[in-house]
């Protein structure tokens, strides 16, 4: 009997913290294989997006929960001021910030250090964003001198906690070298504690954070590949965040269970049609004017859903600085699509090859446009191949249709000039990411690139958005917002409508409820 | 003893080595650039070349394969180029969850298999042997990932019995537990499936032979003919043929990794191949030819203890 | 057939050549009884429980699960028949040569075929997949990769002890070319366990397609196959059981069917089991 009643007492003993007190781990399911790169300026994809805004901070910062540049706020540099002319930027840093596993304090040589890193594509994938800049100086422990070339649209823009920004330790770098990809060292609110290979990723908190130690303790990222396996150990309350899928039933599905708050976040991506003027049968105009035609945003809006997804409004996406929706987009109309194809010579359709990849999100909404084209008697031959094939064959023109999702820093000047300016035509060597070889808006891109009149900017931008609709250099279909699925006993901290970093932000206030 | 096992470990170097011939061969000339795979969204040509200059893809082919061949002969299976991280150490994090689910899974397999087959094989042609036939083919026939997916919505799901989330904590020998029992009963039941119908042709076609009959002539009770002789002789085939099976587990691994969030070998494989991670790619199909040949071994080596004679056929 | 005679008698080969033919006629006749185009979307009916209209319900895309599952039947009779064909045909060919030249030159063919036949099939056939592409053609091959082994260990075997064997001596004094010697005298006495193993290889390959189109590495998109409906009903499970049921059941019952077949084949033709039920 005693020892029953200890063990009543030692279970007691055991239950009683974990109801007194709130967690302060969270658990995160991500679906991935696996991390893939822990060095920030590496960090391409959203798995390792994410994480890498947790661990690291840049000059400036969005504020938490947002994505508008208007929001702008010190993180890092405390203040900062430029020259007349705009070309001399100074940064005033934050005195006292320590890096993570007593790395010292982050000064001015790691801010360099950092920002030259990201700006070598040996040691960047993200160099060529930081190419405005002429030169990038320590002035003294505390601050930093940025020259630029030519004027860009937001020099704060490419100094957020977002990419190329983020500032790591000049002192873990050359002591860790190569090792540094797999033990980062940053600033952020969670320091880096492991990776078990295709399970988790752990996060520790930064007790010493300079905004003050975080709240939760430990995250634990956790790759599972799978949806409904993630749903599941979600619903299971194996898992506080869930990565969601953009997808209407599934956010009716999870919005139903109880405890679960499903939030919709800033930045969209727009998912593209672009179509490569200079190949047959699409160098003729009619026959692109055929494919706008044809597709159908309404419909393809309703497969996906209203809640996660929205209409392609213009060759960028809505809600850039520079955006207009006022481009003349052609509406779904299959009759008119087959007319043009009728007048351009293809009385019974076109079958056109397409270099497809099949990653599961893509090739779903893929299969859904296909169905639309055929309508207008488009035929599409996908050829679906693995990921990385598929990056590697549409960058050597070997699709005369690709079909390309993405978000990129909210300013009309940089998606604009990667996707629709000659100078980023897919092979050739200054490619970037146009497929379409369009070449129409070049002079109004670059004009308004370097103009400082706002107004100016702004209808430079726009005439540049219409000339590439009516050239029909790309078709815009969708935009699809992040969706992530929450436990309703975590609190961010603050109001989650946006994240660069593509996942909520956890920040020292994060906490359990 | 010792020298037929040197012999057997020699007789692989030469297999070996044409396997990692193929496997460079293969994994370098199909499309897909691993550069590529990393920078994804941002690569550009400087980018890419950078990188190829980082990852020693620039080198002439022949250097690659020797710095390859030597490499992986010293035992060194290089580091992923992905992650950076080295191969052999991600192959020893994930291969105890390998491990447990496969003897885990064969234990199931012949704690069921066996007695049923035996019993089988004992009512032959009588309701049970035909019960046992049916279910057996059709436990074979299933696949994985079906009975798997059903096993989950069940058992984790509807009964919230066990975990959803499959990756344990090794440390923790309860929680290890906890998570294998769905993925190795799945598994399991295809290997009792198996082992059913081997033991059962295994005993039928033991108890046929003449010492048996002598022995049911001399007035040996059933019971120990049975026992004593019977499941003896028929071991033999059973561990031949679970030997072979053991290929099918690692096979069917996969799918259970992915049906119940497993960490493992299979999970890793799939990883690689989407990265294009050559060198990961390279790493694990060494070894996994060496696990192939030690659990060949270990075949071999079971026989030599069941029966003395080694006859191999 | 001499084999198929006695086989019939046995009660799991008849059931089992029932569901195979059910299967195959689905797929033939699927142009004319699928109610509709197995790739036509409805997106307004998406996710359509079983009834109604759609018999079987429909997917995530709207399409009619019903349509699909016949029209998936068509690809994986298709990659099953074509790879365990051309795996007969390579692996018997390597088999018999292998076994009748003999020497040295079989112990090298033979160890290669060892360490084909220990990889893992699946794992064999997703590094093959992965590398050269989800295809029809890439499945095949890598099916009939992994099915080579076996056929030619089957092949070898026989040609070991009947090359001795008079009729075969007797065919060489006749100065007959060693390719008629093979294939007239050797090939015969080989086909019933070529066609046991066949079946129950065929059902392997049912599998293997079934499981790799589950990975992601099946036919390309639209193509119904019935492994990618399961990887569509697993995605959906929560909103959809259904969508996995029905691709599962008919890989299930295609695949029992084929074993049913081989079992019965064997045991029809195997002399020890022969005449004692």
């Amino acid at each position: 009997m005693l020892n029953r009643a200890m063990f009543l007492a030692s279970a007691l003993a055991l239950a009683a913290p974990a109801l007194a007190q709130p967690k302060t781990a969270l658990n995160i399911g991500m679906a991935a294989q696996d991390i893939g790169q822990l060095d920030p300026h590496f960090a391409v994809s959203t798995i390792d997006r994410t994480p890498a805004a947790w661990m690291f901070n840049g000059l400036v910062r969005f504020a938490p929960g947002s994505t508008d540049p208007a929001t702008l706020e010190p993180d890092l540099a405390e203040k900062w001021e430029s020259s007349p002319d705009g070309k001399t930027w100074t940064f005033h840093l934050r005195h006292g910030v320590q890096f993570h596993g007593g790395f010292g304090e982050m000064t001015a040589d790691d801010v360099v250090f950092s920002l030259k890193k990201a700006g070598d594509a040996k040691t960047s994938a993200f160099a060529s964003e930081l190419r405005p800049f002429q030169t990038i100086e320590a002035v003294d422990p505390y601050t930093v001198r940025l020259v630029l070339t030519n004027n860009v649209p937001s020099v704060l823009g490419i100094l957020t906690n977002y990419a190329q920004g983020f500032i790591v330790s000049k002192k873990a770098v050359e002591q860790r070298g190569d090792d540094f990809k797999r033990n980062p060292i940053g600033t952020g609110p969670f320091a880096f504690v492991s990776v078990t290979p295709n399970q988790a990723l752990e996060l520790a908190a930064n007790e010493s954070y300079f905004r003050g130690a975080p709240k939760i303790k430990k995250i634990s990222y956790r790759f599972i590949p799978s949806d409904a396996s993630r749903d599941l150990a979600f619903q299971n309350g194996e898992l506080d965040l869930n990565y969601g899928r953009a997808d209407q039933a599934w956010v009716n599905r999870t919005k139903a269970q109880p405890h679960t708050i499903v939030d919709v976040f800033a930045p969209a991506e727009l998912a593209v049609l672009h179509i490569n003027t200079t190949v047959k049968p699409f160098d003729d105009i009619r026959v692109r004017q055929a494919v706008a035609y044809a597709i159908n945003r309404p419909e393809i809006v309703r497969w996906r859903g209203g809640d996660v997804s929205r209409e392609g409004a213009g060759v960028i996406p809505r809600g850039y600085l520079g955006f207009t929706a006022d481009t003349g987009l052609p509406s779904n109309n299959i009759e008119k699509a087959r007319t043009l194809l009728k007048d351009a010579g293809y009385p019974d359709g076109i079958t056109v090859k397409m270099v497809q990849t099949q990653l599961p999100e893509m090739l779903t909404a893929a299969q859904v446009f296909q169905a639309q084209l055929k309508r207008a008697g488009i035929n599409l031959d996908m050829q679906v191949v693995e990921h990385a094939t598929y990056h590697q064959q549409i960058r050597q023109d070997l699709s005369p249709i690709v079909y390309y999702s993405a978000a990129r820093f909210p300013v009309a000047d940089i998606y604009l000039t990667q996707f629709y300016h000659s100078r980023s035509i897919v092979k050739t060597p200054t490619a970037v990411t146009n497929f379409s070889h369009c070449d129409v808006a070049d002079a109004e891109i670059d004009a308004a690139r370097g103009e400082t009149d706002r107004a100016k900017q702004l209808a430079l931008w726009a005439e540049a958005q219409k000339k590439i609709v009516a050239q029909v250099c790309a078709v815009p279909m969708f935009e699809t917002l992040q969706v992530y699925a929450r436990h309703d006993s975590v609190d961010y901290g603050y109001k989650l409508e946006g994240s660069m970093a593509l996942g909520p932000m956890i920040t020292e206030a994060t906490h359990f409820k | 003893m010792i020298f037929y096992i040197i012999r057997r470990l020699l007789a692989a170097i030469p297999t070996l080595l044409a396997v990692l011939t193929l496997v460079f061969v293969i994994v370098r000339i199909v499309p897909g650039d691993p550069a590529i795979a990393i920078l994804g969204d941002r690569a550009t040509p400087e980018g890419i070349a950078a990188l190829h200059a980082k990852l020693g893809l620039d080198k002439p082919i022949w250097q690659q394969y020797v710095e390859f061949l030597t490499q992986s002969l010293s035992g060194d299976f290089g580091r992923s180029m992905v992650t950076g991280r080295s191969i052999l150490s991600d192959v020893s994090a994930v291969l105890p969850h390998t491990i447990d689910l496969t003897v885990a899974s064969l234990l199931v397999g012949a704690v069921v298999g066996v007695p049923v087959g035996i019993w089988a094989a004992l009512h032959r042609n009588r309701f049970i042997d035909y019960a046992a036939r049916l279910l057996s083919l059709i436990g074979l026939s299933f696949p994985v990932f079906v009975s798997g997916i059903f096993i989950l919505m069940v058992f984790a799901l509807h009964w919230r019995l066990f975990p959803v989330i499959g990756s344990a904590n090794l440390s923790d020998p309860l929680d290890r537990l906890n998570k294998l029992v769905l993925p190795a009963a799945t598994l399991g039941l295809v290997m009792a499936a198996y082992i059913t119908r081997v033991t059962r042709s295994a005993m039928l076609s033991v108890m046929g032979e003449d010492y048996i009959r002598t022995a049911r002539a001399k007035g040996i009770p059933w019971r120990r003919v049975v026992w004593r002789h019977g499941l003896r002789n028929a071991a033999m085939p059973v561990v031949t043929v679970v030997g072979l099976y053991i290929g099918i587990l690692i096979g069917n691994s996969v799918l259970t990794e992915i049906v119940f969030n497993r960490p493992g070998l299979g999970k890793i494989i799939v990883g690689a191949l989407n990265q294009r991670d050559y060198t990961m790619l390279q790493g694990l199909m060494v070894i996994y030819c060496f696990l192939i040949v030690v659990v060949n071994l270990i075949t071999d080596l079971t026989y030599g203890l069941i029966d003395p004679r080694v006859k191999q056929a | 057939m001499r084999v198929l005679a006695p086989a019939a008698r046995y009660p799991a080969t008849t059931i089992g050549a029932v569901f195979c033919l059910l299967i195959v006629a689905g797929a033939l006749l699927a142009p004319w009884i699928a109610p509709f185009d197995p790739n036509d979307q409805n997106i307004i009916d998406r996710l359509q429980p079983p009834g109604g209209a759609y018999l079987f319900g429909t997917d995530s895309f709207g399409r009619d699960v019903l349509s699909r599952i016949l029209w998936g039947a068509r690809i994986s009779l298709l990659v099953a028949v074509t790879s365990i064909a051309a795996a007969i045909l390579v692996g018997g060919t390597i088999g018999m040569v292998s076994g009748y030249v003999g020497g040295q030159f079989d112990l090298i063919v033979m160890q290669t075929m060892d360490v084909l036949l220990s990889f893992p099939s699946l794992i064999l056939g997703l590094i093959v997949v992965a590398l050269l592409g989800p295809d029809l053609i890439n499945l095949v091959f890598a099916i009939a990769l992994t099915a080579i082994a076996p056929f030619a260990r089957i092949a070898r075997a026989p040609v070991l002890s009947l090359k001795e064997r008079a009729f075969v001596e007797a065919g060489r004094a006749l100065g007959f070319s060693h390719t008629r010697i093979l294939f007239v005298h050797i090939l015969p006495n080989i086909l019933s366990e070529v066609l046991v193993m066949g079946s129950l290889w065929m059902a392997t390959a049912v599998r293997t397609e079934a499981s790799l189109s589950f990975i992601g590495l099946g036919v390309k998109p639209p193509t119904p196959t019935w492994g990618g409906m399961m990887r569509d009903g697993f995605e959906n499970i929560l909103d959809a059981p259904w969508l996995s049921i029905w691709p599962g059941l008919a890989i299930l019952m295609l695949v029992l069917g084929l074993n049913m077949i081989g079992d019965g084949l064997r045991d029809a033709t195997d002399p020890r089991l022969r005449g004692e039920s």
